[in-house]
């Protein structure tokens, strides 16, 4: 039971209550002996995780799969029948990616032009609350830094976090703190996007006109220009384009990259250029 | 050991196993808050001023294994071990019961005191539905190993010795107990 002591308990409790002030405020203003001393302890532990990752991954899966079991089923009708349609797409896909190599050539587009690196998802990060955020398995011994992009062969996923040595963190494209440049590619019209949150959708409430012919399906693909992600890397489609907004528009964008079935990823590696500042993903705004 | 370097043991034991094991276990996406139990506990058998100490600690060690900002889980670890120490003398001396609903009742207030202050700083995008869902599971999940750990915690606090016990003297009336109804001499 407790020992007494509330007499000193205030002044103790405010002067702990202060200290964590003082540190939250210097990590925001981006004092690095704490960011680096974090890195460190998780450095540190991550063997361990590791190791546990190893253990426990068998008994994951097999309680998965009693919990699950109607879902994996059910899944692997749905992959069964993706196979069997991306079988007969085939070829007319090869055609079709001959000729979308040459129109994209003729505008200037680079296609597949940027070296990336395979990661692979581990799961969430430690803690209950680290919604819209996932953890993947490599870190800065493999090139990697913060604000790098990530993206799947079907889009943007997100972008990079924070970065330890052998693994990493992914701020996914639907947290409501994610924002990237992104333009409309029937209207082109250029705008900001940010994550929806719970809804697992994009919303567009910045840039773009009011009078903007935009339709339902439309590709939306990354801006460029002074984001921090390249140009022309595929969002997603339109939702909902929002055509009677009066004041502020805000179209709906559906995530092109499925966000909740997702195993491996690529970090698109940005050497030549800057990768840290604007946590936006905007260079200046 | 001397208590400080048992309480660094049982904070360090208790980062490792909340980053490794704990995160391995989880219900509906719900992880043990164990630090935060720690926390809890520390304030239970340590009083409100140790317990704010080790929950501060605890607080940093959460911070430091996860990705929130250095200072975010001491904020909210710190307040709930301070009124877990002081409700713990005054509401729950010997109703085991009562201990227990307060127990459940703290890790969902730190769960949720966590997240309020992480809300603030734009880091938990959850509504109150998904919160007090969270809340609870992670209270229920984290009550299942508070019985051992609560030796543990109770051994690295108190070191085995009987509670520390202090006197508030008045001249007019003599030695008057503390907060813990108690009285001795510290």
């Amino acid at each position: 039971m407790a020992a007494p002591g509330g007499g000193r308990s205030r002044p103790t409790l405010l002067i702990l209550v202060a200290a964590a002030l003082t540190l939250l405020t210097m990590q925001y203003r981006g004092v690095e002996p704490l960011a680096a001393f974090q890195r460190g302890v998780r450095d540190v532990v991550e063997p361990l995780r590791s190791a546990t990752d190893r253990v426990a991954s068998p008994f994951r899966s097999a309680w998965n799969g009693l919990l699950d079991y109607d879902e994996v089923v059910a899944e692997n009708e749905r992959l069964a029948d993706e196979l069997a349609r991306l079988r007969g797409r085939r070829l007319t896909a090869e055609a079709d990616a001959e000729l979308l190599e040459r129109l994209l050539g003729e505008v200037g587009i680079d296609v597949g032009g940027r070296r990336s690196v395979v990661v692979r998802i581990l799961g969430t990060p430690p803690g209950n609350f680290a919604t819209h955020t996932i953890e993947v398995d490599k870190g800065s011994d493999d090139g990697l830094a913060e604000g790098m992009p990530v993206v799947t062969a079907a889009g943007l996923v997100g972008r990079l976090e924070t970065v330890d040595r052998s693994r990493s963190t992914v701020r996914l494209a639907t947290h409501p703190e994610f924002r990237v440049g992104v333009r409309l590619v029937g209207s082109q019209d250029e705008g900001l996007a940010r994550g929806g949150g719970r809804t697992g959708f994009l919303v567009v409430d910045a840039g773009i006109r009011l009078d903007a012919e935009v339709e339902a399906g439309e590709v939306v693909v990354t801006s460029g220009g002074r984001s921090l992600f390249p140009p022309d890397v595929p969002v997603g489609r339109v939702l909902d384009p929002d055509d009677d907004a009066e004041f502020e528009r805000a179209v709906v964008v559906e995530p092109a990259a499925s966000l909740e079935n997702l195993s491996f990823l690529n970090v698109l590696l940005m050497a030549d250029e800057p990768t840290t500042g604007d946590p936006s993903g905007l260079r200046g705004g | 050991m001397t208590g400080r370097f048992r309480v660094l043991a049982l904070l360090l034991t208790a980062a490792t196993l909340q980053a490794t094991l704990f995160d391995e276990v989880r219900v509906d996406g719900v992880a043990v808050e164990y630090l935060l139990l720690v926390a809890v506990l520390a304030g239970h058998h340590g009083g409100p001023e140790r317990g704010a100490v080790v929950a501060f600690f605890a607080g940093l060690l959460h911070d430091s294994v996860g990705v929130s900002p250095l200072g975010l889980h001491a904020l909210a670890f710190a307040p709930v071990a301070v009124v877990v120490g002081h409700l713990s003398v005054r509401l729950a001396a010997g109703a085991r019961g009562l201990a227990a609903l307060g127990l459940l009742a703290a890790i969902a207030a730190g769960v949720a005191a966590a997240t309020a202050i992480g809300t603030v700083f734009g880091l938990h995008p959850v509504d109150g539905s998904t919160l007090l869902g969270t809340a609870l599971v992670a209270a229920l999940m984290t009550g299942t190993v508070a019985l051992p750990t609560s030796r543990i915690v109770r051994w690295a606090v108190t070191g085995g010795l009987p509670v520390d016990v202090a006197v508030d003297r008045e001249p007019a009336r003599g030695p008057r107990a503390t907060a813990a109804g108690r009285v001795g001499r510290r």
